[in-house]
Formats: structure tokens, C-alpha cells, sequence
């Protein structure tokens, strides 16, 4: 990791001053105001911020691909020293062919879906002047290199018959064909699974020190950014409030948004029994908001008439020189009162102290697809205590969302299954359930754009849950709405809105709030916070806890966020191929002995507190349900597979030690050896 | 590197996103974005107590308003819209009168010229709209209004009763519009609630299967599946929670389907199907004119099926703005 910042030789990514509108009906509405930073050759710097700060318009700028309504009105960017602001049609062309490359977020749009990847990844290098032939040659050779293992075999096949994962590598490798002086990444693992995004990540990782490109890396996840990043700049509103080196800066933040930001942050393992989650408060100022000083002024706890008047100065931090942040008052950063208080109410000490609320036993899913017989949940048991916590983890596939919807009856599950509410027999599906049922059981689910329905205000979208689920009608209805709204931090004005006109974290809370409508015992969250920001993740969170003290309801809580499961749940149940593969207390599956499944997931996560995790990859991807391996589902994936057991018998969910129990054929004690004798 | 020219980012989005307080995820459907509108002002400016909805509708309505094809529309259908109104009181002369030669070319004073018995064909012409706009918007939003009922129950029920549904309506599809609505007129009579219903059925299927494909992009969302879990009947969830989200495609199919009713009416009355002899429909005025045409008197079929062809036309251009501005083509 090289740090110095001002390299002797051209930048190779110089951006100076942009500024960058948007005509939105007529008027011009500032979302760049003025960024400024350099990458030299072979550096990766990463740009972190919240939705809509301007990370990725940063990137289009710099790439001159900003929507027909963008224009650049100052300042200037260049690529290793030519100046791209100011280029024809033509040069622009010939610029993005050989010099400058970008990777999307969603590498299944990247791709045209009618096309072989073949002729996708051959014309990249015909398009560089070489014959058909050559092409041919050099498109093995560029799929080679992004660890494809059979290049000629993924040449012959359509996107869509290629994971996630290898989209993105065949992606990298067409953005690479040209050994581009500038890569730009804009949020390239965003949409993927965390073992699939472990593996693209580790790509890129060897892929720089075979290359000398530079890397401009965007991304909201601050843990990739610190994994990925030699430098860091964090943006806000348009402007880069502070940059560094990104240990320093994620380990010791300079500017009061960046602190924030990372207090917001589930982190370290702390538990929502041991605080609450730090928010910012306010929200991100509208696009086009006049901002004559300092960006963040309305939302910062320490702004002082001095901030209100004068613009912020680039204060250099450190001695190194690369080091900066636009904060007048980086000296009294202490004085920002942690709002992560230690949280006064107890929370619920450990399942068994009571009563079970739902029971699952021997609960299986089957589809049919075709004709043919598809396992998706194969001999679930599960408890669920009272105002208890239930995480459950997996990569997608792997049967969580099936489980949350055969419980609460969207799905009916097989013969043989049982189900039961407070201890009375719950039928399968939905509409056979009585009134109370229904109302015991509700869901948050993971995109509130779909889960509202959009041609309905929240007013009615409430009143007709009230209605529904507890029978209240008319004014008291109405009543009942604006108590409900008022617990969940609604104003009355949001009440009488169309979903659209909300924030995410608004529309969030619309939905949790028609989740509990009813008093439900039990409400199901599925990855309730992952289409949100950190600091509207932390609300969510912390309201999903404070409800849960008050009213004792009981999660069932869906995610792929370890660091997320970690803050709120009591116990986790890890899946895979539909079936548990581990269930125990938070602590015990965190700190281990872990199943191997469960191990790899962890390792797999790029952590904001740089912490050293023992890695362990998973190689290809999760298999068919339609056509599981033989004994133990994992053991193709296994690294700590013993040949000869794992393939031959599917190993049983046994406790291993008290309220832990996971389905392995390595004793407890060889896996801790493992795992933490290493 | 021709792939990344359509990579650029969709301009909607960015424009649909002033702020937090607004922001669309880029997971939401493309739907949502294009209809925001002007409703983030919403917002900003704290006019939230007006009526959401009315505000949208205002504001597509202003966007339909100012398209071009929409206002010719508009004046051609207006100008027929007049004539059917007050018919043989703006006449020049009583479209029923011999009141000249037969055959006369057109000249001062008959305009158009005279038909086969004298009657004033300006007249007759201007009267003639009433026929046709009394039946054609009647017998489109009758054909809607099957159309949705039964694709809702195909795209929502789905199952066996979609199968079989999509079965009949193929079938429907496949038969020769005209010739089927003339049997159904000659065996029931052709009054004019008999042709509504004859053309109301037979454009039944085509409405149906496009509620059909719009209500199965909504059925999988989390509101119905949310709508589901609180026990809510399948009448309520298709009627109250989708056929809201499902109205932009029905509003443009009920225009598209004017048109296409006009000239159903006026082939089915050129056909004989239509209402009896001194009536001034267009279509018989056509059927009675073209025998002579031959002859070289082409005013007798011209006009008559000029209007039909304009008021086709007419219609067609408005509902081309509502589409192009409600479904943001």
C-alpha cells in the first residue's frame, strides 16, 4: 500500500473543482459542488457517501457519460493527463476504448441478454483493431485472467446461463481488455450474494498487482472500501468532506458526517441489549439546495455561528500531507455527543426463559416445477420465544424466504409438517387461518416500493390494516392510525402522502408500522433494511428494537448483513439447501466453534473495523435444491470436507452444546481446532 | 466497448431523485419513476394537503393537453361532436329532403354535391356523426369493462381458470371480426344496442388479455402478498388494490378502442348492418355512393368516407398523447 498521495508522475485519475448539474423541469440543480482529488497509476481509491451524494455522478463525470440532462459547468477531469472535459464526439470514443474502463453494478445489465458472451467479450478487442482471429485468441486469454477455469465453454454460453458472480468476472475482464489507465467500479458487488462478492473482490485484489491501472472504487458499503482502498474520499452533498488513507480514516474519523456515518454502523459486535445504534439526524439536503458554506451544516451537532458564515477550509490532518478534512471545528469532534446510549431497557434475556410463541416441527416445502419435485425446505424444527429475536442467515437460495412465507402461510407447507400458534395447532395456509392468526402474525418485507401499494395513500394504507386485522372501523380507525404513525415517528403530514413521495426509510417505517397495525405477536422482517443507507439502517433498526422492548412481539429477521444479525438477534439459525445447518445463541455462533458453512460466510465479510478474520472461501456456487448432493448438502463446498463421511451420509442437527446445535461430521472439538487453533 | 453505450445511466432516475427526502432506490420499477411528476414538489414545498391524486392527475393532464396530435385530435372530434349534437338544426339543409337533382357535383349551395335522390350530402355527413358516436364510445367502454373484469380474473385467479380463459379468448382473436358481427346482427336484429353488444363482446378479448399481462406484473408484489396475509378476499385485492395500479394501460386501450369501434360501426352499416335506409350514417352513405363511382360522381363516397377515415384518425391522435404520456413511451 503506497500512501503518498502526490505522485511525481501524471495521475492517472485527476478531477479538479467539478461541478456537475442536473436540469430537472428547466432548472439547473447543483449535485457536484466542486470535487477535487487524484488517483495515481495502480492506486485504488474509493468514494464512500450515502444515496445521492454524487459518488456516482463523480464516476459518469469522469467518464463523461452523464445522462442527456448532466452538465459539467466548472472545473475539470483528466485521465493520465488528457483532459476529457473538453473532447470531441471522437476522441471521447477512442478515450473510453483504450484508456478508461467503468463496471457497472448489476453485471446481468452489463451484458446483452441475446448475445453469446462469446461475441460480447471477442468484440472488445476487434473494436481495438485486431483481427477476428486474434480477438478469439486474446478473448480466452482476458477470461483466463479473470480466473475463469473453462474460458472457451462460458464463450459459448448466454449470460443468463452464467451466476452472478462469473457475469461480473466475464464484466471485469472486457472492461480490462484494453489495460485501461483509469478503472472505475461503481458499486460491483453491490447485488451479490457475500460469498460471491468475497470471490469478486478477491479478484480485483490480485488483478492490481498484475496491473498498474488505477482504480476509482464506489461502493456504500464502508467495509469493501476499507478492504479495497488505499485512499478513501467521503463524500457529501456533492462535495468530499474528508480524505485519507482509509485505515486512518474508517479508525479515526476527522469530520463530523464521517463519524456519523460510522457510528451508525453495527460494529464490533455490539448487541441492541448493550446500546442502541447511533443515527444522524436530518436528512441528505435536496439535490439543487443552496449550500453556501459548509455541506452538512444542518445535521451537525457541533456547526457553530463560524460554520453558518464562512466556508470550510481544507484542514490537513497529520504530518503526511495526505491527509484532509473541510471541518472548522476538527478539534472538537470529542465534544459530538454519542447518541449510542446504552439503551435503558432490558431486553429479553435467552428463548428458553419463555413461552414458545410458534413451533415448527418437521416442517418441509416442496415446488413443483414441471413435473419435477423441487425440496426447497427440507424438516425445519424451530422454536420461537416470546419477544425473542430469530435471525436467519444464507446465501440466496438457500430457503430463508421460503421459510419466513410457509410460517406465515403464503406458502402452505407439506404433509407431515406442524405448525403451532402458542401452542395450538396454525394451519398452513393463510386464508384458512382464523381472524387472530392473521393478526398474530405479519411481515416487513424487504423493498417497501413494492410492499406499499403505490396508487394508495399511507392513511389508507393503514386504516384498512387497522380495519382488517383488529376490526376497529371509522373514526376510531383513523384514531388508532395516527397513534400508531406517532410511535413510529410519522408526522400526520406523511399520513396524507402516496408512498413515492417518501424516503426509503420513511417507506420503511410505513410498512413496520402496517406490520403492526394489529399487535401482532410475531412479525417476520425480510432484509428489512438492505435497500437503505447506514444512518436510515440504524433508525429502522433501533425502532424494530424499541418496539420490540415495549410490546414484547417476536422477530423472525431475514438478512445477509452478519453485522446487522449480530446487533439484534438472540439466536440465529443459519440455512442452506433449505435445511438448518446450525441454530444456536448469537454469541455461540459468532464466536464459534462454527459449522463450516457458517464459517465461510463470516470470512467472507469485509469488515469496516478491519478486523482479521481467518478466510475461508467457498468455490462455485450454491447447488439446485431440485437436485441436492448426496450426504451432507454442503460437502461439495466443504473446505473442511472429510471424504468418504460428508459424501456418503447427511450428518443430523445434534446439540453440541446447550441451545446450539448444527449439522456436521466434525466433532466440536476438531472444529474448534480448527478454526481457532490456527 | 459498444456495450457500455447503453450503459449510461437512465436519465428518469436521475431526475426523479432531488434529494433523501424523495429518493427512489434504483430497485424501484421504472413504472413509479416515470409517473413522479411534479409530485416531489409535494414535498419541498409543503403543499401536501392538496390531493395527491387529483395533482397528478392535473399534471398528466396538462402534459396530454400540450401535445400537438392531441389538440388536432381533439378539434376534429370536437367538430364531429358538435354536428352529432345538434345534427339537423346546424344543417344547412335537412339531411332526409330531396332537395335538388340527383348526382349534383359539388358547387355553391351543396357543397359536397347531391346523392342518388338529391339530398344535400354536406348535410347528411353532419348528421351522419350521430350514428357513429352514439354507438362506437358506448360499445369500446362496455368492451373495456369485460375486458378488465375478465383479465383481472385471468392474470389474478390465474390457474386452470387462465388457462382456460386465455384458451376462449384465442379463440375469439381468431375469428373474422366483421363477418362474426354481421351473423350476430342478422340473427338479433340490428338495433343499436345490438351492435353496441356485438362490438362490446368482440373486443372483450383483446382488453382482456392486456389487463391480463398488467395485472401479472403487479400480482407477485409485496403489497398483494401483504394484502393476503391480512385476509383480504380476492375481490377486494383485484378491484381495490391492483386495478388502481393497472389504470394507465386501461385508460389507453379504452382510446385505442374508440377508434377502432368507429370503424367497426361504420364497415358493419357499409355492410347493411347499420341502421335502416334514410338514415344518414356514413357507412350506408358509402355503401349507397361507391355502385356509382364508376360513373366518375366520386362526391358520394368521398365525403362520407372522408369523415369516417377523420374521425378515426382523430381519435387515434388522442389516444396516442395519452399513451405516450401515461405509460411515458
Amino acid at each position: 500500500m503506497t500512501l503518498a498521495p502526490a505522485p511525481p508522475i501524471t495521475a492517472a485519475l485527476e478531477v479538479k473543482d467539478l461541478e456537475v448539474v442536473y436540469t430537472v423541469r428547466g432548472v439547473d440543480r447543483a449535485v457536484l459542488r466542486g470535487v477535487s482529488f487524484s488517483i495515481a497509476p495502480g492506486e485504488a481509491y474509493g468514494l464512500v457517501g450515502e444515496s445521492g451524494c454524487g459518488k456516482s455522478t463523480t464516476a459518469y463525470a469522469a467518464m463523461r457519460y452523464l445522462p442527456s440532462n448532466g452538465k459539467i459547468i466548472g472545473g475539470s477531469v483528466s485521465v493520465a493527463g488528457g483532459d476529457v472535459t473538453g473532447m470531441s464526439e471522437a476522441a471521447l470514443q477512442r478515450f473510453r476504448a483504450t484508456e478508461a474502463s467503468m463496471v457497472y453494478q448489476d453485471p446481468g445489465a452489463s451484458l446483452n441478454p441475446s448475445l453469446r458472451v462469446g461475441r460480447q467479450v471477442i468484440e472488445c478487442f476487434t473494436l481495438l483493431g485486431q483481427s477476428k482471429e486474434q480477438a478469439q485468441v486474446s478473448a480466452v486469454e482476458a477470461l483466463k485472467r479473470v480466473r475463469i477455469a473453462a474460458p472457451e465453454s462460458v464463450l459459448e454460453r448466454y449470460p443468463f446461463q452464467l451466476s452472478g458472480g462469473m457475469q461480473q468476472r466475464v464484466v471485469i475482464a472486457m472492461a480490462l481488455a484494453c489495460n485501461p489507465k483509469l478503472l472505475v467500479l461503481d458499486e460491483p458487488t453491490t447485488g451479490l450474494d457475500a460469498t460471491v462478492e468475497a470471490e469478486v473482490l478477491d479478484l480485483v485484489r490480485a488483478l492490481r498487482s498484475e496491473s498498474d491501472a488505477a482504480i476509482l472504487f464506489i461502493a456504500h458499503n464502508l467495509g469493501v472500501i476499507r478492504s479495497m482502498c488505499d485512499r478513501v474520499g467521503v463524500m457529501y452533498a456533492g462535495r468530499i468532506v474528508e480524505e485519507g488513507p482509509s485505515r486512518q480514516v474508517f479508525d479515526d474519523p476527522q469530520h463530523p458526517y464521517t463519524v456519523g456515518l460510522l457510528r451508525s454502523l453495527p460494529r464490533h459486535g455490539i448487541r441492541k441489549t448493550e446500546r442502541a445504534l447511533a443515527t444522524i439526524p436530518g436528512m441528505l439536503p435536496l439535490i439543487g439546495t443552496d449550500l453556501p458554506t459548509c455541506v452538512f451544516l444542518d445535521r451537525c451537532p457541533i456547526a457553530s455561528e463560524l460554520c453558518r458564515t464562512v466556508v470550510p477550509p481544507i484542514v490537513p490532518i497529520g504530518t503526511a500531507g495526505d491527509r484532509f478534512t473541510r471541518c472548522h471545528h476538527s478539534d472538537r469532534l470529542g465534544e459530538i455527543a454519542d447518541t449510542s446510549v446504552a439503551v435503558a431497557i432490558t431486553m429479553f434475556a435467552p428463548s428458553d426463559m419463555h413461552p414458545d410463541v410458534l413451533e415448527l416441527s418437521h416442517v418441509s416445502k416442496t415446488f413443483r416445477q414441471r413435473g419435477k419435485l423441487i425440496p426447497a425446505l427440507v424438516d425445519v424444527e424451530l422454536s420461537l420465544g416470546e419477544g425473542e429475536t430469530l435471525g436467519i442467515v444464507g446465501e440466496s437460495g438457500s430457503g430463508k424466504s421460503t421459510l419466513a412465507r410457509t410460517m406465515l402461510g403464503i406458502e402452505t407447507l407439506d404433509q407431515g409438517g406442524e405448525l403451532s400458534l402458542d401452542g395450538k395447532h396454525l394451519e398452513g395456509s393463510t386464508t384458512n387461518r382464523n381472524a387472530d392468526a392473521k393478526r398474530s402474525m405479519q411481515m416487513v418485507f424487504q423493498n417497501p416500493d413494492s410492499a406499499l401499494n403505490r396508487a394508495w395513500s399511507v392513511r389508507r394504507i393503514l386504516i384498512r390494516c387497522v380495519t382488517k386485522l383488529t376490526g376497529i372501523k371509522g373514526a376510531a380507525a383513523n384514531e388508532r392510525v395516527e397513534q400508531l404513525a406517532e410511535h413510529l415517528r410519522l408526522t400526520p403530514r406523511h399520513l396524507d402522502l402516496k408512498p413515492r413521495q417518501l424516503s426509503g426509510g420513511l417507506k420503511q417505517r410505513v410498512a413496520i408500522a402496517r406490520a403492526f397495525a394489529g399487535d401482532p405477536r410475531i412479525v417476520v422482517c425480510d432484509e428489512p433494511t438492505s435497500a437503505l443507507d447506514v444512518s436510515v439502517q440504524a433508525a429502522i433498526l433501533n425502532l424494530l428494537a424499541d418496539l420490540q422492548a415495549e410490546k414484547k412481539t417476536s422477530y423472525v429477521f431475514i438478512t445477509h448483513d452478519m453485522g446487522v444479525v449480530r446487533y439484534l438477534a438472540d439466536r440465529i439459525a443459519v440455512m442452506y439447501l433449505g435445511r438448518i445447518q446450525e441454530i444456536g445463541l448469537t454469541d455461540d455462533v459468532f464466536k464459534g466453534p462454527h459449522h463450516p458453512y457458517t464459517e465461510a460466510l463470516l470470512s467472507s465479510v469485509p469488515s469496516v473495523d478491519g478486523e482479521t478474520t481467518v478466510r475461508i472461501r467457498l468455490d462455485g456456487e450454491i447447488p439446485t435444491p431440485a437436485n441436492p448432493p448426496p450426504g451432507c448438502v454442503f460437502h461439495p463446498r466443504c473446505p473442511r470436507v472429510i471424504e468418504g463421511v460428508c459424501n456418503v451420509t447427511e450428518p443430523p442437527l445434534v446439540e453440541v452444546s446447550p441451545e446450539h446445535s448444527m449439522r456436521c461430521h466434525i466433532p466440536l472439538d476438531e472444529l474448534r481446532r480448527l478454526q481457532h487453533g490456527a | 466497448m459498444s456495450d457500455f453505450e447503453e450503459l449510461v445511466p437512465n436519465p428518469g432516475e436521475i431526475i426523479s431523485t432531488p434529494g433523501a427526502d424523495t429518493f427512489v432506490p434504483s430497485t424501484t420499477n421504472s413504472a413509479a419513476i416515470i409517473r413522479t411528476n411534479d409530485s416531489n414538489e409535494v414535498e419541498m414545498g409543503g403543499v401536501g394537503q392538496v390531493s395527491e391524486r387529483k395533482q397528478a392527475r392535473r399534471e398528466n393532464w396538462r402534459l396530454i393537453r400540450r401535445r400537438p396530435s392531441f389538440i388536432i385530435g381533439g378539434l376534429i372530434v370536437s367538430v364531429w361532436v358538435v354536428c352529432a349534437a345538434f345534427g339537423d338544426r346546424i344543417t344547412p339543409h335537412h339531411p332526409l329532403d330531396f332537395r335538388a337533382k340527383p348526382h349534383l357535383s359539388p358547387r355553391g349551395g351543396f357543397p359536397f354535391g347531391t346523392d342518388s335522390t338529391g339530398r344535400d350530402v354536406l348535410s347528411r355527413v353532419m348528421a351522419g356523426a350521430r350514428d357513429v358516436l352514439k354507438i362506437a364510445p358506448m360499445a369500446a367502454i362496455l368492451g373495456v369493462l369485460f375486458g378488465v373484469i375478465i383479465g383481472l380474473l385471468m392474470g389474478y385467479i390465474g390457474g386452470r381458470l387462465d388457462l382456460v380463459l386465455s384458451r376462449i379468448v384465442e379463440a375469439f382473436l381468431a375469428l373474422p371480426v366483421v363477418l362474426i358481427a354481421l351473423l350476430a346482427i342478422t340473427t338479433l336484429g340490428n338495433s343499436d344496442w345490438v351492435v353496441i353488444g356485438v362490438v362490446a363482446v368482440l373486443f372483450t378479448p383483446v382488453v382482456a388479455r392486456t389487463v391480463r399481462s398488467a395485472v401479472l406484473a403487479e400480482r407477485d408484489l409485496d403489497y398483494v402478498t401483504s394484502a393476503k396475509l391480512r385476509g383480504e378476499t380476492s375481490r377486494f385485492v383485484m378491484f381495490s388494490e391492483i386495478l388502481p395500479n393497472v389504470s394507465a394501460p386501461i385508460i389507453v386501450e379504452l382510446t385505442v378502442r374508440i377508434g377502432y369501434a368507429v370503424f367497426t360501426v361504420a364497415t358493419l352499416s357499409f355492410l347493411g348492418a347499420g341502421p335502416p335506409p334514410p338514415s344518414p350514417d356514413w357507412g350506408a352513405q358509402v355503401s349507397d355512393g361507391f355502385r356509382v363511382l364508376s360513373a366518375g360522381i366520386w362526391w358520394t363516397t368521398f365525403f362520407p368516407a372522408l369523415a369516417i377515415a377523420s374521425l378515426v384518425i382523430a381519435v387515434n391522435l388522442i389516444a396516442d398523447s395519452v399513451q405516450s404520456v401515461l405509460e411515458g413511451s
